[in-house]
Order: C-alpha cells, then sequence, then structure tokens
C-alpha cells in the first residue's frame, strides 16, 4: 500500500524532477565545468585550469562589481520591504473582503506587462526632458539629472520587486491569528506598537522571505542597472555580459555567475536560519 | 448603584448591522465575586464580555467601571485584561517574555519586571518552563501561563472567555479548581464566560443565563437550580421536569394546575404573592428531578400523582436516572441513589406512580 502511494506520487512529479535534472542541474554542472576551460585565439578548448578563477578573483573591478552589486541588492530588499509593509498591512486588516481581493487583483496586474516596457517607461518619467522634471519645470524647479543615477536603479527594481514583496508580506499578515492583536491591545498595547511588538514578529517568516525574494530579483537583474542606472557603476549582470562580448570570455563569465549563485546560497540561507530563529523545532501536543 | 458594585451594565444593547447580539442588559458585578456568564453559542454572552474588555463598543448604553463610565475608552486604557479561548499566548516569545508582556508595555523597569513575572510563574508553578517556547508546552501548562500573563498587573477584575474548552474532562476539573482556589486567594473579580453548566454552577458565586442576548436569570448556583426564572432556564438546566397547563384555581398558599397528566397543586410561597396567577391563564411548574417519588402502586397520600412507564435509565456513579414516559407523552426524569433502586421493578416498559409534594413544585414566570 505503502509503496503504490509513493509510486503514485511520483507519477506526478516525476516530469519536474526530470525537467529540473535536464534543464537545471546539468547546465549547472556544464557552467562548474566551463569555468575552468581555457580561451587562445577566442577559441575556447575544455580544459581544467584554475586561471579564470584567479584571474577573477585578482580584479578590482570585479570585486567593485560585487560590492556595488550587493549593496544595490541590499537597499533594494530593505527599501521594497519597508514601502510595501504599509501597504500589505492596509490591505490585510483594514480593507474589506472585497477591497481586499481588487487589491490583490491589482497587485497582480504589473506582471500583465513585461518588465522591460516597464523600466521602458520609467525612463520616458525619469530622463532629463522626462515627464517629472517637466512637472518639476512648472514650478520653478530641476531639471534634475535622474536617469542613469543609482536611484534610477532603485526604481526599477522596485518596480521588480514591489508587488511580489506586498503579495508575499500579505500573505503572512492574513495568516496572524487576530486574537494575538487582540490580546496586545488588552495588555495596554497601543496600535502602532502593536505592530513593532506583535504583527511583526507574527509574521516574521514571511517579512524575511519576502525580503530575501527582493534581495534575489534585484541581486540577479540586468535590465535596470543597464537602462535606468546607465550600466555605470557596472554591477555583476552587466559584467557578465561584458565579459562575453570581449573576446570570447565565457569561461570567466562562468566564475562570476557561479560566485553569484553562491553568493545567493549563502544569503538564502542566512535569511531562513534568520527567519526560523528561536522558533521550536518540535511541538509537543496542544 | 451599591457600594460594592464594581461593573455596571445600564441598558446596554450591541447591534451587529442588522444583527442584535445584546439586546438592553441590565447588570451589576460585585467586587471580589466569582460571576459566571452561561447560554448556548449565540446568546450573546461572549459579546458581553468582549464589550466590558472594551474590544467591542456598546451600540446603546453605559458600561461603567468603578462608577466611571467606560464606553469611550479603547481596551489599552482599560484594566480589563483577558483569558483568550484560544488564550492568545504570543508564539514568538518564550513563557517568561509572554509573562512580562503586559508589564513592559506597562513601562515597568526590566529587574522589577522579572522579580514580578517571577512571582507569577512561581505561584503558577509554571518557573521551570520559564524560558520554553510556547509551542513545548502541554494544555494545562499554557492555561497557566495565561492565567499569569493576564495577573501580573494584579488587575481589580479578569475577564475569562471559555478559557478550559480545549483541556480534556480532567484537565478542566483541576484547572477549575486553580481557578477557584486563584480566585479566592486574590480576591480579584473574575467574569467567567461558559456554555458549560458545571464549569459555571461549580465556579461561580453567582450566574448570569443569557439566551438570544437577553439575561433569563441571575442568581447563585443554588438559587437557579431550585428555583428557575423561566421555563427556559429550567429546560437548559435540564435537572427539572416541567409541566404546563391551565390555573383552575388560587387560594392562600397554593393553587391547582389543570395539565393534560392530570391536575396538580402547588404551593405558593409568599414571594409569588405579587405575581399571583389568575384563573385560567397558562402557568408552568418545575419539578427538580431528585424531589420526585417513584412507587409501584399508586401512592394513597400523594397529591401530585402521574401515571408513567418506564423508556431508559442512566447510572452515573452513585445515582442512577430513569427517564419516563407518560400516556401524554410527556417525558418525566427522577434521579434517585442505588438504594431506593433496588426496591423498584425499572425494566423497560414497567408501569410506574410518579408522585411529588406540592412544596417541591415551583413556578416559572411567564414571558
Amino acid at each position: 500500500m505503502r509503496s503504490r502511494l509513493s509510486l503514485y506520487g511520483l507519477t506526478f512529479s516525476l516530469p519536474l524532477l526530470v525537467w529540473q535534472l535536464l534543464f537545471f542541474v546539468f547546465p549547472l554542472v556544464f557552467l562548474v565545468a566551463l569555468s575552468f576551460w581555457t580561451v587562445k585565439n577566442f577559441t575556447m578548448t575544455p580544459d581544467f585550469d584554475t586561471v579564470n578563477w584567479v584571474t577573477m578573483f585578482s580584479r578590482g573591478v570585479f570585486w567593485q562589481a560585487y560590492g556595488t552589486t550587493f549593496a544595490l541588492a541590499t537597499v533594494a530588499a530593505a527599501l521594497t520591504s519597508a514601502l510595501a509593509f504599509p501597504c500589505a498591512y492596509a490591505i490585510a486588516f483594514k480593507l474589506s473582503d472585497t477591497a481586499r481581493r481588487w487589491a490583490v487583483f491589482l497587485m497582480v496586474i504589473p506582471f500583465f506587462t513585461s518588465y522591460l516596457v516597464r523600466v521602458y517607461s520609467w525612463q520616458i518619467f525619469l530622463s532629463d526632458a522626462g515627464i517629472v522634471n517637466v512637472m518639476l519645470g512648472y514650478v520653478g524647479l530641476g531639471p534634475y539629472g535622474m536617469l542613469n543615477t543609482k536611484g534610477a536603479t532603485l526604481v526599477g527594481y522596485l518596480t521588480l520587486a514591489f508587488p511580489l514583496v506586498v503579495l508575499l508580506q500579505l500573505f503572512s499578515l492574513a495568516f496572524i491569528d487576530r486574537n494575538l492583536i487582540e490580546a496586545a491591545h488588552n495588555m495596554r498595547c497601543g496600535r502602532m506598537r502593536t505592530v513593532f511588538e506583535v504583527v511583526i514578529p507574527s509574521a516574521r517568516v514571511g517579512l524575511v522571505i519576502a525580503a530575501l525574494f527582493a534581495f534575489i530579483l534585484s541581486f540577479g537583474d540586468f535590465v535596470s542597472p543597464i537602462y535606468l542606472g546607465g550600466g555605470d557603476p557596472t554591477t555583476l549582470s552587466i559584467l557578465i555580459t561584458d565579459t562575453t562580448k570581449s573576446g570570447q570570455q565565457w569561461p570567466r563569465a562562468a566564475v562570476i555567475a557561479l560566485t553569484m549563485i553562491a553568493t545567493l546560497l549563502v544569503v538564502a540561507f542566512v535569511a531562513v536560519r534568520f527567519a526560523y530563529a528561536g522558533r521550536a523545532s518540535k511541538e509537543v501536543g496542544k | 448603584m451599591e457600594r460594592d458594585t464594581l461593573v455596571s451594565f445600564e441598558g446596554v444593547v450591541k447591534r451587529f448591522g442588522n444583527f442584535t447580539a445584546v439586546q438592553r442588559m441590565d447588570f451589576e458585578i460585585k467586587k471580589g465575586e466569582f460571576l459566571a456568564i452561561m447560554g448556548s453559542s449565540g446568546c450573546g454572552k461572549t459579546t458581553t464580555l468582549r464589550m466590558l474588555a472594551g474590544l467591542e463598543a456598546p451600540t446603546e448604553g453605559t458600561i461603567r467601571l468603578s462608577g466611571k463610565p467606560i464606553n469611550h475608552l479603547p481596551t489599552w486604557q482599560r484594566d480589563t485584561p483577558m483569558v483568550w479561548q484560544s488564550l492568545a499566548l504570543f508564539p514568538f516569545l518564550n513563557v517568561r517574555e509572554n509573562v512580562e508582556f503586559a508589564l513592559k508595555m506597562r513601562g515597568v523597569g526590566k529587574a522589577e519586571r522579572r522579580r514580578r513575572a517571577e512571582q507569577w510563574l512561581d505561584r503558577m508553578q509554571i518557573s521551570e518552563f520559564a524560558e520554553r517556547n510556547i509551542a513545548q508546552l502541554s494544555g494545562g501548562q499554557r492555561q497557566r501561563v495565561a492565567l499569569a500573563r493576564s495577573l501580573v498587573v494584579e488587575p481589580e477584575i479578569l475577564l475569562l472567555d471559555e478559557p478550559l474548552s480545549a483541556l480534556d474532562a480532567a484537565l478542566k476539573v483541576r484547572m477549575q479548581a486553580v481557578l477557584k482556589t486563584l480566585q479566592r486567594e486574590t480576591g480579584i473579580t473574575f467574569v467567567y464566560v461558559t456554555h458549560s453548566q458545571s464549569e459555571a454552577f461549580s465556579m461561580a458565586d453567582r450566574v448570569v443565563i443569557m439566551s438570544r442576548g437577553v439575561i433569563e436569570q441571575i442568581g447563585t448556583p443554588q438559587e437557579i437550580y431550585r428555583t428557575p426564572r423561566t421555563k427556559f432556564v429550567a429546560d437548559f438546566l435540564g435537572s427539572s421536569n416541567i409541566f404546563s397547563g391551565k390555573v383552575a384555581s388560587v387560594s392562600e398558599g397554593a393553587m391547582e394546575i389543570d395539565a393534560p397528566s392530570g391536575r396538580m397543586r402547588l404551593a405558593l410561597p409568599d414571594t409569588a404573592r405579587r405575581s399571583r396567577p389568575v384563573p385560567g391563564s397558562t402557568a408552568t411548574v418545575t419539578v427538580l428531578d431528585t424531589r420526585m417519588g417513584l412507587s409501584v402502586a399508586r401512592p394513597a397520600d400523594a397529591v401530585n400523582v402521574v401515571p408513567a412507564k418506564v423508556i431508559g435509565e442512566e447510572f452515573v456513579g452513585a445515582t442512577a436516572t430513569l427517564y419516563l414516559e407518560t400516556d401524554h407523552g410527556q417525558e418525566i426524569r427522577v434521579q434517585m441513589g442505588h438504594e431506593a433502586l433496588e426496591n423498584l421493578p425499572v425494566g423497560i416498559g414497567q408501569r410506574l406512580y410518579a408522585h411529588w409534594s406540592p412544596a417541591d413544585g415551583h413556578l416559572v414566570a411567564e414571558v
């Protein structure tokens, strides 16, 4: 009976397992192998040489890009979480059931249009003669150089991550036991204080996971730093394309990509550990 | 208002949209008493408690705490700690932090907080679990944490919303004793909402019985048990036989009623004089199942006798409950000890005579 059940489960999970094996694990292994290949006369040859790792890790430009990318993604995760929280909180606690359904629907709508299109439309807003500067001109301000700055890159990251972060936060807030909030109020904990003392600790796992998603999306994003940030300062994603274009250096690009993957793995691990810290691993009956 | 009144409800009404949860409530809670509010689900008992806690605002009327109206005060400005049915312990804090929470919100210093929490952890015998997570505790231990968390601020009143409903029967009885002792020792006024008669009657000094947003009766458990005010209360408690009929005659100290099962006589106490029924009106009489007698032959000297046949029996400990049915389909419950039962043939279908003294009949109010 037991083995039949697991076979039944396997039937459904097998196609996905095969898919993951073919299109994720295999390319990843190939990427690792590729990072040890060598390039001579613009031609790649299979090899086992650590030269790409040594070259990349000893370059200032690599570490500069790494620092920039990590810092930008961290700021994006923090900023998105901070801006999304009041929004998710209002949807979870202040709206009627019908209004909440509409709000969730509105949060999903941005996913209907391509991220690239949304970033291009930001260019129209932020460019030197763009909508924002024209508006500011009417009140005698500006023009300000907004496009091709880190700020513009962050606007792009927000565009990318905001709706998803709001939804993830919303789902974790929606599952908070309302009695906990009432109990806090009942023990002299005012509205604002309850948010910090009860709501955030209760939704902690979801909030951390949401921030993690914002970090992951921003860390690997290529569109915002190039089209809104103007490619300067260079992020790791831009560095990858530059490296592949300059002299067929695919193995070196593989080194960057693998470093990014390793970084995300570490960040994800630390975030999940932090999210569940202090939680009992085992539960004793009710 | 009396001097020892702590809380008073004056014409309190609570409506949710078109639904009236509580209709015109007038009652008082005395300082230091253990008051149980009891009724089936949807009767408005929890709404009443939540209005007192400041978690719901009354639609009409005034609630006073120590004489001052508190309608407009949000819950965080009242001193009305509550123990939730789900207990609502904070899962992200350990036991000690849960108990310290209310003190922290009041700005009590760290050392003082710890000292006072320690006292209550000790008193509730949960000191050894102080550093544990809530998820690692058993049901009874959680109960104690919830009580310690509410009582640590040493309030004047404690509100409890069916806090024992998640416990198994044996633990329930143990916690009832803990609660009762705690209330007596601290002198804190307890307002305890429950649907369980055994909980209410075993712990409370006074019981409020509610039905459909209305108070049916307030009194000591004894009073309510012996003299239910309305037919609803008698029905709800389930320990009385209820006979309805037309009033045949009323005389000094006694009256007679014509019920389908025959004419019955009951003594009218002086207190009933003012609301003395008039002949021809409908009247309802209750007789406690412990006050009913049974015999094989029609007793010659008994005034109230109803023939009935046995339809079932039930044994709980030393007492037995017999269920009988009259020729008119009325059910009669009789409770007796095993010795009394030994001399009676009580096989299913056996015909017996149920009888009771006029002094044991109780006239309830017609509403």
